[in-house]
């Protein structure tokens, strides 16, 4: 069954259009980029073209309205909203991706020693990383979404007075992040514990000999060793972050107060709640070059140091 | 002296052993908390602060089956699901032998442009594609999503498919060429079939993020009839927020699915994140 797909896909290839041997060596590589190129042209390359158009007219989801050019933009540098929202992407973005990084980093160096049962560790903290967004979010808002949660019961017991852990801008903020890092560190975790496996262990061997202590190796031969992967994770965390929806919008829905807005979920609610589609496709543009900054910058920065 | 050095090491890796238990019991309280609530009733969900229930029940999983449209939403999850990853091994699977094998300006372009992609925001996407699809009449309809699904999963799964061709050696299928098998027969019939983790990684990437997916399949599929099972539960979240019975059992029966995938293929899936990650 299997062979005789293989083969006639086989034909049709050898048999295609392109005339002269030479030719069709040349054209070759465009046959099988073809599928992806067409699938990117249409879900990538035509909204970003249309993204950009709309950003410059005043229309809705029902009508395409009129060019404003750079109205859109410049409103929103003076919307307030647009840069409490741009604060919290870098500050939520941030945080993301320092706390899964040191969670993901300390576990790993835990799992790289040999203990019993390393093998379910391992997969049991990889959980948060492979569930859905939404049945984690609805297992956190047991935990802490209320006034009688399970959290507020537990500090209940240590003579704590309940905290709204989604309800009061500060702590949203907090409990946003903090379930971030829950939902990322294993990602973190699995990069740099296979990293850390291919360390050569001769290295600490002869360390240890020079009379350096456990933090020395760490410090000068672990970090260094982890440089390029960090570099990696960092970069795809940073975008990870920044592009986050399901996390801030299930639990917060972007407030209290808007504390919790992030650049994406102020796109989608201009786009899909307001209307104004103008406006929602200026922030998602913005969102991009900023993003696109970002990573330049912290390639650059792995490049100079190496 | 050796033996002394041996007993003591095994006696530390026993802490070290108590400490991870401790983490990982509390790294996945939110998730066992949640399935014990779904084996409990609802008064006792509210007043019992006990981690396990007082007498194991179904209730809640009735009430979910016979009363909402879970089923159905489960059924749509995999209809998407599949299609996504179905096509997803296919095409991202030239695409990964493009990029391995052969070089050239457009190929760079195109290697460059998948990771570019990566950080595509994706509401950029759903708002010119919502008009669209809606002109189109094509809301609440599964197309757009399978094909969303596939392409948002592109780069990823073609640099993963990437860094297993190369791990095979050309020299395979310069001997299928010497036999006269064309370039696409010697892929078809040498390096796929021998590629068989690096398919199933993929594979299993596609599944569960189409599976988990939440935010395309929020904005396409608004009708109850064809929602998938992350925006049903989401409904489910607003409408009924006392009911935590209810809301605990669908989100348990959720993720059945993607930990019994996980279980049975963490090996390859931790492989093809690693591979992913370092090179894209």
């Amino acid at each position: 069954m299997r062979d005789e797909r293989a083969s006639a896909i086989g034909r049709n290839g050898a048999g295609g259009p392109g005339g002269g041997l030479l030719r069709k060596g040349a054209l070759l590589p465009i046959y099988f980029i073809l599928p992806s190129v067409i699938l990117i042209a249409f879900v990538n390359a035509y909204p970003f073209l249309s993204g950009l158009l709309y950003s410059i007219r005043d229309g809705t989801l029902l009508k395409p309205g009129s060019f404003v050019w750079f109205e859109n933009y410049g409103r929103l540098l003076q919307m307030p909203e647009f840069w409490n929202a741009l604060q919290f992407s870098v500050i939520f973005a941030f945080f993301g991706v320092v706390g899964s990084y040191l969670v993901g980093l300390g576990l790993a160096l835990l799992l790289n020693k040999d203990m019993p049962g390393r093998g379910f560790f391992r997969v049991a903290l990889l959980v948060p990383w492979v569930l859905p967004s939404v049945v984690s979010i609805v297992g956190w808002r047991w935990m802490i979404g209320s006034q009688d949660s399970f959290a507020n019961t537990v500090l209940g017991w240590f003579g704590i007075e309940p905290i709204l852990f989604l309800g009061t801008p500060n702590w949203a903020v907090f409990s946003v992040t903090l379930i971030k890092i829950w939902r990322s560190f294993p990602f973190m975790m699995i990069s740099l514990l296979a990293a850390i496996q291919t360390i050569n262990q001769e290295l600490y061997e002869s360390a240890h000999i020079d009379g350096a202590n456990r933090w020395q190796s760490f410090r000068y031969i672990t970090m260094p060793q982890l440089k390029t992967i960090s570099v990696v994770c960092w970069i795809l965390m940073t975008i990870w972050c920044f592009n986050d929806f399901d996390t801030i919008w299930l639990l917060t829905q972007g407030g209290p107060a808007n504390a919790t807005e992030n650049l994406i979920v102020l796109a989608y609610k201009y786009t899909f709640t307001k209307n104004a589609l103008g406006i929602g496709s200026a922030i998602a543009i913005v969102s991009l070059v900023l993003l696109m900054v970002l990573a330049v910058l912290l390639l650059r920065l792995q490049r100079e140091d190496d | 002296m050796r033996s002394l050095r041996k007993q003591t090491w095994v006696k530390k890796n026993w802490h070290l052993s108590a400490l991870m238990l401790v983490i990982v019991i509390l790294v996945n309280l939110p998730v066992l908390l949640m399935v014990m609530n779904s084996f409990k009733t609802n008064t006792e969900i509210m007043t019992s602060s006990s981690f396990f229930p007082q007498r194991i029940q179904f209730e809640n999983y009735v009430h979910v089956s016979e009363r909402t449209k879970f089923w159905t939403q489960f059924k749509n999850s995999w209809i998407v699901a599949f299609y996504g990853t179905f096509f997803s091994i296919i095409v991202a699977a030239f695409a990964g032998y493009a990029i391995s094998r052969f070089r050239g300006r457009i190929l760079s372009l195109f290697s460059n442009s998948l990771l570019m992609l990566q950080m595509f925001p994706l509401i950029l996407v759903l708002i010119p594609l919502f008009v669209l699809f809606r002109t189109l009449h094509m809301i609440d309809s599964h197309y757009p999503v399978i094909i969303l699904y596939l392409t948002v999963h592109l780069p990823f799964a073609g640099w993963m498919y990437k860094g297993f061709f190369d791990s095979i050696p050309k020299d395979l299928e310069e001997a299928a060429w010497m036999d006269g098998c064309t370039r696409v027969g010697g892929f078809l019939r040498v390096v796929l079939p021998i590629s068989g983790p690096g398919i199933a990684a993929v594979a299993i990437f596609s599944f569960l993020f189409s599976w988990n997916e939440y935010m395309i399949a929020n904005v396409f599929l608004r009708n109850e009839e064809y929602m998938t099972i992350p925006v049903g539960l989401q409904m489910f979240m607003q409408q009924f927020s006392t009911d935590w019975g209810g809301l605990t059992a669908a989100a348990t029966l959720a993720m059945i699915p993607v930990l019994i995938f996980f279980l049975f293929v963490q090996k390859y899936m931790i492989y093809g994140a690693v591979a992913g990650s370092v090179k894209g």
